[in-house]
């Protein structure tokens, strides 16, 4: 870059120089030019939170020659409610060894509500598979992994993060250690903590909408666990789900069968009834060895970054909708956010600032995401709705073209690149396969109307 | 329609000794059935006597008359059936029992359409209401989905051309019809306050705007609902957005915390 050049060339490096705005096509944004403030030791930096976001942000922290500190509350054996499913560019992006892996799923059955059924997978690689891994062991991976970068592990609950009011002071880390309680201060914190994260109600950075998702997790007789080996189903209905979508996941020896749901909550256990109820030939005779719930944030919330706070992952609400998947996204934007803070503060020299922050992170994150996470908000709205919708999804997936499109974004999240006549044909199907079903419902409505009339 | 297959139904029907009566279908008397359908006892929970009347009445729209049903407070349930029903003993304590959708047309995961023959040629009319009443059957009785009987039947296999002339032509008619009729009206209207004629009109830019406003309108508000729905499909498909674009307007109201 002009100014890094222009850094350089200057004897005296600590004289504040205008930097040029480095986004030249963001016109709706304005950034301010950004003063260099150095700083005599190196930019502190907190990560809250030791799961995929939050050890990615501190691995690049960490390699980036910044003092961090990962905040980790649970011990490393604890199971987190979660499928746990990967798409391979994580694999690559993240180097994650394979003798991690549970299961290597290559086919994902879906079934409708009036039981057809749809089977993806025909179209893979051999090489191409959904990773399904244990929670406990891809998060210890990587937290050891940031450990051995140079973060500073800290096993504490942190119970509160202390803003300061004036711009040179630093961030204060309350946390319990032990039993005692410490404090931490910082320059930097990136909140990884999750669907209840503190550092985002200390930053009162709004809340969101959330979904909850439930899961049972089943131990089946050898016979019918062969029948998963990889496989993982999902199933569409109103009686397992209202808004979202019932699963049969396997795992390392047992199965997980869930759902979830945003609008009725209430309703949770009857959805797990229904949804046990729907898969009963090839789950029965198992026993449930764990019940688990927890909330999935359904958009991001209204602040993510303020001060020299940034939120990532499920703190930030980075979870797709139509197939909640957010292990991704959380261990994507960890890195995005460590590395923004590398480059903005070149390495730990200088002071960051809200628009660095806001430049390098979350600019870089809605550009590279933003069509993603609409995408799939648009196909959760239009598929999700009701039962008619669900069949003419169900029905629109045994194409072959939808099912590598869909596979090849889903593994390498990328808008796969399709051949033009192939996508019409795709969007002509579509709407012809909503309009039947929208048709089928509107009779079976119509119907039931005929019959209670009668009453 | 479809053949009776009831050979002697009011043997199965167990002697009613209570009623749940959650909706007025305590008791259907059995005329003139058009389908066979197997309600097998089942061990539910309450409400669900309820269900079986509301599916089994709702699984036969055409029906004059409904089929007799005796729900039991052991919210045993059985139809007239073609005789391979396991019924369970009236009164006794009911074993749980899986209640499938059943139906003689319905072969091996998919609708038989040597069955929908009408002069020779299938039925499609048919085939869409016998595939509804499936689908209304499930919704309100999911069915576990098994790997034995899988569901193979999906609406691609009906042709495009069945469900035109079913759905599509009626409702291109009655809004056909409903343009022409504001369209000769506003074109006397307009003639006869300003003297121009009809093709004069068609000229106007003004006119035209009009024009399609009115075709507009006649395509999107069918009925009064249409308004609210509309305006609520604006307010969803922008609803997302704003949520990610929240964080960015926060700059301007705090731009003074800049550290």
């Amino acid at each position: 870059m002009a100014s890094q050049i222009y850094l350089d060339l200057h004897p005296l490096r600590s004289l504040p120089l205008p930097l040029k705005t480095q986004n030249p096509q963001n016109q709706s944004h304005h950034f301010k030019p950004n003063t260099k403030n150095p700083i005599t030791c190196k930019l502190r930096a907190a990560v809250i939170g030791g799961g995929p976001a939050g050890s990615s942000a501190a691995e690049s922290l960490a390699a980036g020659g910044i003092e961090t500190f990962l905040f980790e509350r649970s011990s490393p054996a604890t199971a987190k409610p979660c499928g746990g499913a990967i798409p391979l560019c994580m694999l690559d992006e993240f180097s994650i060894p394979t003798h991690l892996i549970d299961r290597h799923v290559t086919q994902m059955r879906f079934i409708s509500p009036s039981n057809l059924i749809v089977d993806f997978g025909k179209t893979l690689g051999p090489h191409e598979f959904i990773a399904m891994l244990r929670r406990e062991v891809l998060d210890s991976f990587l937290r050891r992994r940031a450990e051995a970068t140079g973060a500073t592990l800290i096993k504490a609950l942190v119970t509160d993060l202390v803003v300061p009011t004036s711009l040179r002071e630093p961030y204060v880390i309350n946390y319990i250690i032990g039993n005692c309680q410490r404090q931490l201060a910082v320059d930097v914190v990136i909140g990884a903590d999750g669907a209840n994260s503190r550092v985002a109600k200390s930053i009162k950075a709004g809340n969101y909408a959330t979904a909850i998702a439930f899961q049972e997790r089943i131990k089946l007789p050898e016979d019918k666990m062969g029948y998963y080996e990889n496989l993982a189903e999902i199933y569409v209905g109103n009686d397992v789900s209202p808004d979202f979508y019932a699963w049969v996941f396997p795992k390392c020896d047992h199965v997980a069968v869930g759902t979830g749901t945003v609008c009725s909550k209430g309703d949770i256990k009857s959805f797990q009834r229904a949804i046990r109820a729907r898969a009963k030939p090839k789950i029965d005779g198992g026993k449930v060895i764990k019940v688990e719930a927890h909330p999935i944030p359904e958009h991001p919330r209204a602040v993510r970054v303020r001060g020299r706070v940034a939120l990532v992952g499920d703190a930030a609400g980075y979870v797709t909708k139509c197939s909640g998947e957010g292990i991704y996204f959380a261990a994507k934007s960890g890195r995005i956010c460590g590395e923004a803070i590398v480059k903005a503060s070149e390495g730990g020299e200088n002071m960051i600032s809200e628009d660095d922050l806001k430049r390098e992170y979350l600019r870089k994150w809605d550009d590279k995401y933003f069509t993603t996470f609409k995408f799939l908000d648009v196909l959760h709205k239009v598929f999700y709705g009701s039962n008619a919708a669900r069949e003419a999804l169900i029905e629109l997936c045994g194409d072959e073209y939808v099912q590598r499109m869909t596979f090849d974004s889903y593994l390498y999240k990328k808008l796969a690149s399709g051949n033009r006549w192939e996508d019409a044909k795709m969007v002509m199907n579509t709407i012809s396969s909503l309009v039947r079903c929208n048709i089928m419902g509107r009779e079976m409505e119509a119907s039931a109307q005929k019959i209670l009339s009668r009453v | 329609m479809s053949m009776a297959l009831f050979s002697a139904p009011p043997l199965h029907f167990p002697p009613s000794k209570h009623h749940t009566t959650h909706k007025p279908y305590p008791s259907l008397s059995f005329k003139k059935p058009h389908l066979t359908f197997l309600v097998s006892p089942k061990a539910i929970d309450n409400g669900s006597g309820s269900v079986s009347s509301t599916s089994a009445a709702t699984v036969e729209p055409e029906i004059p008359e409904e089929k007799g049903v005796k729900v039991e407070e052991s919210n045993e349930a059985t139809l007239g059936s073609n005789g391979s029903a396991p019924v369970a003993s009236a009164g006794a304590p009911v074993t749980e029992t899986v209640r499938m959708f059943q139906d003689s047309r319905w072969v091996g995961g998919t609708w038989d359409l040597n069955q929908f023959k009408k002069n020779g040629e299938t039925n499609w009319d048919s085939v869409i209401d016998a595939e509804v009443r499936r689908r209304k059957w499930l919704e309100d009785n999911p069915e576990s989905s098994s790997n034995e009987a899988p569901v193979l039947f999906d609406t691609s296999i009906i042709p495009w051309w069945a469900w035109m002339k079913r759905f599509h032509l009626p409702e291109a008619e009655l809004l056909n019809g409903r343009a022409a009729m504001v369209g000769f009206f506003m074109a006397y209207f307009v003639d006869s306050l300003t003297g121009v004629g009809l093709v004069d009109q068609m000229g106007n830019f003004f006119c035209k705007t009009l024009l399609f406003v009115s075709v507009a309108g006649v395509l999107l508000i069918r009925k009064n609902e249409d308004i609210e729905t509309l305006k609520k499909l604006v307010d969803e498909s922008t609803f997302y957005d704003k949520q990610w674009q929240a964080s960015w307007q926060d700059e301007n109201s705090s731009s003074s915390k800049d550290s």
